[in-house]
């Protein structure tokens, strides 16, 4: 029977992507990060009921799937840029494809849920560009710099006050550049049924995919199995999250709500802002941040990412950034948070559940994005990494 | 090394739990002092109906100045 040292298991997953070893158990942050899951949970609870304990539910997988599999968006894409490695993208398209099984047809069929549809304008494509270059230049989106910082990520302890900074100046910036060159929302099929609105909305995810798996081929990558593993668990959990918020699953909006809380709170009267007199937005704000879905999804991924690295001893491992990766995290911070409200989200709230919703907008979100990633690896290398 | 003096006088486990705690203690006031508290007992329903893409609503367009 073969026995494997620590030391070994702990290879192996590091060479799968993953950090599902628990190699030595960081009690006393197990106790806090439990302490607090346990407030978050009694909070929502008696704020939204079981539609609250379902969402912080879902949140604590999704930190928990993030952070053990080590699933990112940023790192994948850049993969492909350096290297011609396509199988994490593969691997994105095959999760919004998952979800368009489920979004369109939901959608379509009148029972309570809706995709994510936005428009198509000019602050879509700037945003999702100046969104793409902060990613690289922070080494995570909205989803990686939650389950990273989580994970005690020195680089992301600075990147995520920054992204939460530049999400209000973009709620500031939306409203006054939103009709510049606006087609309006542009659904993808919009005129077919709902069964051939899923179904070439399905061809086109799934020949994306398939497509970015036979260019990894030929480069001679192969598909994680793994993160495919990953990429089925999130694709379910996303589900959850439609069905119960009854709105895809988004993560910047949590972000720009707590940063004009604070601001708020310092007295800016943020409430006069245009974008804050929006419905949802102003309902948000007048509210508890346990009752927004995004932004208690965030705080449940906090503590669900922040579990499994205090059980696998994952907790802060890398060394603490120097000044220059200092600011560019900063930077990376703020270029996210601004791009994010431009472009109505991250990685997750704009091109997932835009994809899979069936909106044109988050095929524009992804090319903008990727493009933007090329500025910021050459912007990565000005800053010395 | 240049690591190695960053890390001598910073804690990144100190930064984050302080980070972590001021996060949760600032999130908690809110709750507590937002009208969540007056409905306890009659859950109230999630603000998420076109919020979490930041997108406007389609039923209600906004105003642009």
């Amino acid at each position: 029977m073969a026995v494997f040292s620590s030391t070994t298991k702990k290879q192996k997953s590091l060479r799968r992507g993953a950090s599902w070893s628990f190699g030595g158990v960081d009690k006393p942050l197990l106790v806090l990060i439990g302490c607090l899951g346990l407030i978050l949970t009694s909070l929502a609870g008696l704020d939204t009921g079981l539609t609250g304990l379902a969402l912080v539910g879902l949140g604590l997988l999704l930190g928990m799937t993030f952070m053990g599999f080590q699933y990112g968006f940023a790192s994948g894409w850049r993969r492909f840029l350096e290297t011609g490695d396509a199988s994490a993208l593969s691997l994105h398209f095959l999760l919004a494809a998952l979800c368009a099984l489920i979004f369109i047809p939901v959608s379509a069929a009148g029972l309570g849920p809706s995709g994510s549809l936005a428009p198509v304008s000019v602050s879509l494509f700037i945003g999702a560009l100046m969104f793409g270059t902060g990613m690289q230049l922070a080494n995570g989106c909205g989803s990686g710099v939650l389950f990273s910082f989580a994970g005690g990520s020195g680089k992301m302890i600075v990147a995520l006050p920054f992204f939460v900074f530049g999400s209000v100046l973009g709620s500031i910036i939306l409203p006054h550049v939103l009709a510049w060159g606006s087609l309006g929302q542009v659904e993808i099929g919009g005129g077919l049924s709902g069964t051939g609105k899923l179904a070439v909305n399905l061809v086109l995810l799934l020949g994306t995919a398939v497509f970015f798996r036979w260019l990894s081929a030929r480069r001679g990558f192969q598909i994680n199995r793994t993160l495919l593993v990953a990429t089925l668990l999130i694709a379910v959990l996303c589900w959850g999250v439609f069905w119960v918020s009854n709105h895809p699953w988004g993560v910047t909006f949590g972000f720009t709500l707590w940063g004009a809380k604070i601001a708020s709170a310092a007295g800016v009267p943020i409430e006069e802002f245009v974008f804050w007199t929006w419905p949802g937005p102003h309902r948000a704000l007048t509210h508890s941040v346990f009752s927004d879905t995004s932004s208690l999804m965030n705080f449940a991924m906090i503590i669900g990412a922040g579990l499994t690295a205090a059980l696998t001893g994952a907790f802060a491992k890398s060394a603490w950034p120097n000044a220059r990766q200092i600011q560019a995290a900063a930077l990376g911070g703020v270029l996210m948070g601004i791009g994010a409200r431009l472009s109505f989200g991250c990685n997750i709230g704009a091109f997932l559940a835009g994809t899979a919703s069936g909106s044109l907008h988050g095929w524009i979100w992804f090319a903008l994005a990727l493009a933007g990633s090329v500025l910021g690896i050459r912007l990565r290398a000005k800053f010395g990494f | 090394m240049n690591t190695r003096q960053t890390k001598a006088k910073i804690s990144p486990r100190l930064i984050y739990i302080t980070f972590l705690l001021v996060l949760f203690a600032v999130a908690i006031s809110d709750h507590l002092m937002s009208p969540a508290l007056s409905n306890l007992g009659a859950p109230t329903e999630l603000g998420n109906a076109c919020a979490p893409c930041g997108a406007p609503c389609v039923d209600a367009k906004p105003k642009v100045n």
